[in-house]
């Protein structure tokens, strides 16, 4: 009892380990879109998932919740949820079920409420089949999770149809909906990016607040490395479909150690003359390079095209996938 | 209460819809060349007699004047006569309309009840051999004709098979015709006990019914298909699936937002058919509107055409009003 007590307690909530997704080619190889991703998240941990459009980042959430778009396939890997392998979430004899323990929110909050539905019956709805509790039941908890997102007059919003929210009201009533039976991880996919920005703040400064709050582990996938400087413990960097860096908030921030780390920060900072320092001059080789960076990258040698990068640990809780790290910036 | 004002506005624009309706027609089926006062008195008659004939049945005044004597008298309750079956316009009608709604209620019924389940399950499985089907059948149906269709299956079932009654007719003609209550033998026959006539009727139904039902099952097959796929592509689906909901409740709600769009087609389909199921009726000796109305528009028989034209237009109004009140109570965002 006690033992199960501690593995449970010291587990990470979701861990993946060499996590492979291919999509197939005509005439050719499949191509890897995600390729050997390890990451794992504890209770209570918000980690920025950060990369450009096409790095993997939703293809990442979408893997957690056995949901792979079009004819992507999962090659290998493992995932355990809270200390026990799961084969693959949402099948009928997975003990983990997406919407339950898994929950994922997207982006563009007023398309994702269905707009037939009242807002308490897309709340009750997923109650009732997730926790199995009667009508009234539900409805009160429906009416707690309005509450806990902050939605003023929270009786009267239960029966509000989604098109008389703002886009702010339907990302608090996503959330709820997210968070309505516990679950242990959240992904959000890009959820705030269609908000304006002080909204955007707001619901993030509220996400961030119920995912300490409830201890619940939170991966938040972002283009805007911004956003993971305010609310992140950890930013994990994607280019490519691996994980190139991953490192607590102020160590990254202050040294990052992947030259494409830098990149990105320096069109945070936007800062024009550090983004031209770290921008390469094309690459002139036939061969195609062992480093899936080394096109982009102005610290590349001889020794990257020939010998991919693994993910090291350069320090405790920090990895890098590079061979010759950044040391300092400028 | 927003809808009581709102089905009061719609009524008030019935009567000059019906009269814009009504002039469109009057002066297009003038256009038709035929003298009627020619026809009716064949070719020996006299240059008087004809005179005389048109001058009683007011074609020698003005063609607005016309009209306007004709408008006076459909607001009277006066359709005019046919002259083919020497009959007011009003009993035919009041005969043959019902034949054709009782055939195409069932065959919509029909095409219904083949359409969506097979469009709602393959949009479920989009790489299945039921969704094959459903898109051959789709294409096959659309471009089947009918008629040909009614003759096949006439073909097979009465002839070859001799399952189905003979096509003549909505029920045996050996039987004594049932009191006409609504109009429908089924129901008329079933108010009045008469299970024979009942019976027969079923069995002259089920031949045009599956005509009628199979070829127009396409497009309902199809915007059910279409709207399904369109639904579940879309990001309240792809949320719904993400919270774990189980496939049940997808499909429902995938289904429950083609519904407007299987509503609009049905009711097109309604008003079309009540006309343009003519040559199964022809088919099937049926003895509906659609075939009084072509017999009419053939022989220069004015007053039946006319007479169906103003029926078929207030069919489809009550069709219309009876779908934008669906809409209204299907939507939430039109009950602001
Ligand atoms: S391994 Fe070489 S090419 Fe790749 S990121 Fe590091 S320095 Fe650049």
């Amino acid at each position: 009892m006690a033992l199960a007590r501690t593995i449970e307690n010291e587990a990470p909530v979701i861990a993946l380990r060499n996590l492979t997704v291919a999509y197939p080619r005509y005439g050719g190889e499949p191509r890897t879109a995600l390729a050997g991703i390890d990451l794992a998240i504890d209770a209570g941990e918000m980690v920025g998932l950060v990369g450009e459009a096409g790095a993997g980042k939703t293809l990442l959430a979408r893997t957690i919740m056995d949901a792979i778009p079009g004819d992507g396939r999962l090659v290998c890997g493992e995932m355990d949820y809270r200390g026990a392998p799961i084969s693959r979430i949402g099948r009928d004899d997975s003990p983990v079920r997406p919407g339950r323990d898994i929950a994922m929110i997207v982006s563009n909050p007023r398309n994702e409420l269905n707009p037939v539905l009242t807002v308490g019956t897309q709340i009750t709805n997923v109650i009732r089949h997730h926790l199995r509790l009667g009508k009234a039941e539900a409805r009160e908890r429906a009416l707690q999770m309005l509450r806990a997102v902050a939605i003023p007059d929270p009786e009267r919003r239960l029966d509000a149809w989604p098109h008389e929210l703002s886009g702010g009201m339907a990302q608090r009533v996503v959330i709820a909906i997210a968070l309505a039976c516990n679950p242990g991880l959240v992904i959000s996919d890009d959820a705030t990016s269609a908000l304006d920005v002080t909204v955007q703040r707001q619901v993030l400064d509220l996400f961030k607040a119920l995912v300490e709050d409830k201890g619940v582990a939170a991966l938040l996938i972002t283009r805007d490395i911004a956003v993971t400087a305010h609310y992140c413990d950890r930013i994990v960097i994607l280019y490519d479909g691996e994980v190139v860096e991953d490192a607590p908030r102020k160590a990254f921030f202050d040294r990052p150690h992947h030259p494409y780390s830098v990149l990105l920060m320096a069109a945070f900072a936007h800062s024009v003359s550090l983004r031209r320092q770290w921008t390469a001059a094309p690459l002139k080789t036939a061969a195609s390079p062992a480093c899936r960076f080394a096109e982009r990258c102005v610290r590349r040698q001889p020794r990257c095209i020939a010998e991919a990068p693994a993910l090291r640990d350069v320090a405790p809780g920090r990895r890098v996938r590079c061979h010759f790290p950044v040391e300092a910036v400028a | 209460m927003q809808i009581l004002r709102y089905i009061a506005r719609r009524l008030l624009f019935v009567i000059p819809q019906l009269i814009g309706i009504v002039a469109i027609s009057f002066f297009l089926i003038k256009l038709i060349p035929g003298d009627p006062a020619v026809l009716m008195l064949g070719p020996n008659a006299t240059a008087d007699a004809v005179a005389n004939l048109r001058s009683q049945m007011g074609l020698d005044q003005p063609l607005v004047n016309q009209f306007f004597i004709y408008l006076g008298n459909v607001a009277r309750g006066d359709l005019g006569m046919s002259w083919q079956t020497a009959n007011p316009v009003l009993t035919d009608l009041l005969q043959r309309f019902p034949a054709t709604l009782e055939l195409v209620t069932l065959s919509l019924l029909l095409a219904l009840a083949i359409g969506i389940p097979l469009g709602v399950a393959s949009s479920m499985h989009k790489r299945g051999a039921l969704r094959r089907f459903a898109d051959g059948y789709g294409l096959l149906a659309g471009a089947l004709p009918d008629f040909w269709l009614a003759l096949v299956l006439i073909f097979v079932f009465y002839s070859v098979l001799q399952i189905a009654p003979a096509p003549l007719g909505r029920f045996s003609f050996m039987l004594i015709p049932p009191e006409t209550i609504t109009g429908s033998v089924l129901i008329d026959s079933l108010i009045e006990g008469r299970f024979d006539v009942f019976w027969s009727a079923l069995g002259h139904l089920i031949l045009p019914v599956l005509t009628l039902g199979l070829v127009n099952a396409g497009p309902i097959l199809k915007i059910t298909q279409s709207t399904m796929d369109r639904a579940l592509s879309s990001d309240y689906i792809a949320f719904a699936r993400l919270s774990g909901l189980p496939r049940r409740t997808v499909r429902a709600q995938a289904f429950r937002a083609s519904l407007p769009n299987i509503i609009t087609i049905v009711s097109v389909l309604y008003s079309f058919l009540i006309g343009s199921a003519v040559l199964v009726e022809i088919v099937f000796g049926w003895g509906g509107a659609g075939q009084y109305a072509v017999a009419g528009v053939l022989n220069a028989d004015v007053n039946p055409v006319l007479g169906f034209v103003l029926f078929a237009a207030m069919l489809s109004l009550v069709v219309y009003l009876v779908v934008d009140l669906l809409y209204f109570a299907l939507d939430p965002r039109t009950r602001v």
